[in-house]
C-alpha cells in the first residue's frame, strides 16, 4: 500500500529563479545561487530585453563551502568570505579590502605579449582563503552574478569580468570584428568590442562568474536564426552559441549636394548578432570612435545597407 | 510625571524626540534596520529625500539620492565653510569671506585647496559634488578628531577647528593616494557638524585597538585621528621585467575607519 505524501513534502513552497533557473525555497528573499531578488517579477520589455533583477542589498551568494555578500546599490561592493579550500582570481585594480590572512598572487597567463599591445590586463590576481576579500568597480552600476554548470562557457566583452571562482577556466580569443579606414597615405584597423574578448568556462563542478555592467543591464534570449544589431559598446557577455559580425549601415537622404553616405562619415557602426543563445547589454556605453575617413577593409562577415 | 521618551541613533549616537522618524543630529532614519555586512560593514545611513539635520541655530536639508544636495539655512550667527567648487546656489543675503589658512604654500604645493571660502549671515547656500555617491553627516562632539580625504569633506561648521595633518613616512606620501597632507577635523569647545560625500556607497568599520585590515588606498574616505595608516607593498610576479607592486594601506585601529565603493585607482609602480 503506497503511502500519500506528508503535507510537509508536498506544500513545501518551491520557486524557481527566473534568472538563473535554480529551484530554491520560496522563504528565502533572493536566490543562494545568483543573488537575484525571489520577491520581484522579472520586469520585460515589450521588445523581449528583460531587465537584471538588481542583487538586494546584503544579499549572499553561495559556491562551494564560502559564500559573497553584495553590499550597496549606487556602486556595489562584492565582499568574499573565503572557505580554506576555495579561491577566487580577479583583475587587480578592482581590490577594495581585504583580511590580512587572505593571500594573494598572481595567476599565470599565457600569450602575455599579446595580451600587453591589445590593452588587457596583464596579469591576473588570485586570492585563497580563509578569510574575506571585497572588491568593486570605480563606476555607478550594477553587479551581475553568472552562475555556471560544469561545462558552460560564456563570452564576455573585454574589461567587464570582475571576478570568478577558482572552479571557473580563463581564456580568450580574437573577436574578429575590425574595419580598416585610410587616410593620408595611412591605415588605421579599428576594433569596436576591442581585439580580444574573454571567454569564462566551468570545469567539472560549477562556478561563479561576477561582471559589471555600468548603468542598467538588459538580458535577452534569441532564438536559432534571430538576429539583432546593437551598439558594440554596449555589449556585455553572451553565450558562444551567438555568433557575431559588422554590420555597417549608411543613412538615405542628401546633405546639401552630397549624397550623405559617401566618404563623410556618415554611417553607423553595429554589431550583428545572431541566436541561438543569450546576449546581454549595458545602458551606459562609452562613445564608439569612428574617424569617419573612408572604409578600405572589413572583416570578411560584414554586412551592409544603403538606405 | 510622564518620563522624557527618546529615541538614541545608531549612527551618532544623537537623542531625538520620539516619534521622530530620522535622528535630529545626523538624519539617519530611524525607523530602518542597519545594513551591517558579515564582515562588520555598516552602510552609511541613507539619507531620506529632504530630511533634515539641525546644527546651532541653523538646518540642513539633504535633497535628492543621485548625487544630493545639502541646502544649508543659515540662522543667528552660524557659518559654514567648504571648498568654493562645490558651492551650487546661494541666497543675495549670504556673505561670503575667504579662511586664512596656515602653511598656504605646502597646501597649494600638495594640490590642496588653497582657499577655503566661508558662507554666513541669514539665508540659504546649497552645495553638490561632481559624481554620483552619498551624503555622510558626521556630528563632532568636543574632543573628537577626525582625518579625512582630501577634497572628500563638503561642508563644514564654523564650530569645528579645520587643519592639516602631514602624512607621515615617504613611502605613504608616495603610494598611499592621499599625497601630502590629509585634512583634519577637530571639536574643541563646541559641537559641530561635517559633511562629506563620498563616491558610490559609504561604508564605516570600527576597528578594536590592534585590529587591522589592508585597503586599496583610493577607497580611503575618513578615519579617527587614532586610527593609523601605513602603505605595505604586495609585490606580483608576471614575468616581465621582474613584476610589479600593488601599494595597500594597513589601517590599524582603535577607532572609525571610513571608506568609499568608487574610488580612484594608485596604479601598481
Amino acid at each position: 500500500m503506497s503511502m500519500p505524501p506528508t503535507p510537509a513534502m508536498t506544500d513545501a513552497p518551491r520557486y524557481r529563479c527566473p534568472w538563473c533557473g535554480h529551484a530554491g525555497d520560496a522563504g528565502s528573499t533572493s536566490c543562494p545561487r545568483c543573488g537575484a531578488p525571489v520577491d520581484v517579477r522579472m520586469a520585460t520589455s515589450d521588445s523581449g530585453w528583460a531587465k537584471l533583477p538588481p542583487i538586494k542589498d546584503m544579499a549572499r551568494i553561495q559556491f562551494g563551502q564560502s559564500f559573497c555578500q553584495i553590499e550597496g546599490n549606487y556602486v556595489p561592493v562584492a565582499d568574499f568570505k573565503l572557505d580554506g579550500g576555495d579561491g577566487v582570481y580577479f583583475t587587480h585594480h578592482l581590490l577594495l579590502w581585504k583580511d590580512e590572512q587572505v593571500q594573494i598572487s598572481t595567476l599565470p597567463l599565457a600569450k602575455g605579449w599579446k595580451r600587453l599591445f591589445a590593452g588587457l590586463p596583464l596579469i591576473m590576481t588570485q586570492a585563497h582563503g580563509p578569510g574575506r576579500i571585497a572588491f568593486s568597480k570605480d563606476a555607478p552600476g550594477e553587479l551581475i552574478a553568472l552562475p555556471l554548470d560544469a561545462g558552460q562557457s560564456v563570452d564576455v566583452r573585454e574589461h567587464v569580468f570582475m571576478i570568478a571562482t577558482s572552479q571557473v577556466a580563463y581564456d580568450w580569443f580574437q573577436t574578429g570584428i575590425w574595419f580598416t579606414t585610410h587616410e593620408d597615405k595611412s591605415t588605421e584597423t579599428h576594433y569596436p568590442i576591442g581585439m580580444f574578448m574573454d571567454r569564462f568556462t566551468a570545469g567539472p563542478a560549477p562556478g561563479l562568474l561576477l561582471l559589471h555592467g555600468n548603468g542598467n543591464v538588459f538580458v535577452r534570449n534569441l532564438q536559432p536564426g534571430q538576429t539583432i544589431a546593437i551598439k558594440p559598446t554596449s555589449l556585455l557577455f553572451k553565450d558562444p552559441t551567438v555568433s557575431m559580425n559588422l554590420h555597417l549601415e549608411y543613412p538615405g537622404g542628401t546633405y546639401g549636394a552630397f549624397q550623405s553616405w559617401g566618404r563623410w562619415g556618415n554611417r553607423y557602426v553595429w554589431l550583428h548578432l545572431r541566436g541561438p543563445g543569450r546576449v546581454a547589454i549595458q545602458s551606459h556605453f562609452e562613445h564608439l570612435e569612428d574617424p569617419g575617413h573612408a572604409i578600405r577593409n572589413t572583416e570578411p562577415r560584414t554586412t551592409t545597407r544603403q538606405w | 510625571m510622564e518620563p522624557l521618551q527618546r529615541i538614541a541613533c545608531d549612527w551618532c549616537g544623537g537623542q531625538s524626540p520620539a516619534g521622530a522618524t530620522s535622528c535630529v543630529t545626523c538624519g539617519a532614519p530611524l525607523n530602518v534596520k542597519n545594513l551591517v555586512s558579515d564582515s562588520g560593514w555598516r552602510e552609511a545611513p541613507r539619507l531620506r529625500d529632504m530630511s533634515e539635520v539641525k546644527f546651532g541655530s541653523s538646518v540642513c536639508q539633504v535633497e535628492g539620492e543621485i548625487v544630493p544636495v545639502a541646502e544649508i539655512t543659515l540662522g543667528g550667527n552660524d557659518a559654514i565653510f567648504f571648498e568654493h567648487h562645490v558651492l551650487l546656489w546661494k541666497d543675495d543675503s549670504v556673505r561670503m569671506d575667504v579662511m586664512p589658512l596656515q602653511g598656504g604654500i605646502k597646501r597649494a604645493l600638495a594640490g590642496m585647496p588653497f582657499v577655503v571660502s566661508i558662507a554666513s549671515g541669514q539665508g540659504r547656500v546649497a552645495f553638490s559634488r561632481d559624481a554620483s555617491g552619498e551624503l555622510v553627516v558626521l556630528p563632532l562632539h568636543p574632543g573628537m578628531e577626525m582625518d579625512v580625504r582630501e577634497h572628500a569633506f563638503l561642508l563644514c561648521s564654523h564650530s569645528i577647528n579645520y587643519s592639516y595633518t602631514r602624512i607621515k613616512g615617504l613611502r605613504n606620501i608616495l603610494f598611499g593616494g592621499q599625497g601630502m597632507f590629509m585634512d583634519r577635523f577637530v571639536a574643541q569647545n563646541a559641537p559641530g557638524l561635517l559633511l562629506l560625500h563620498g563616491y558610490g556607497n559609504v561604508f564605516e568599520r570600527r576597528l578594536g585597538a590592534g585590529e587591522s585590515v589592508i585597503l586599496e588606498p583610493g577607497g580611503f574616505l575618513y578615519k579617527d585621528a587614532s586610527v593609523t595608516m601605513n602603505i605595505e607593498t604586495q609585490k606580483l610576479t608576471t614575468g616581465f621585467f621582474g613584476g610589479v607592486g600593488m601599494n595597500l594601506a594597513r589601517m590599524t585601529g582603535p577607532g572609525r575607519l571610513g571608506i568609499q565603493s568608487m574610488y580612484h585607482h594608485h596604479h601598481t609602480d
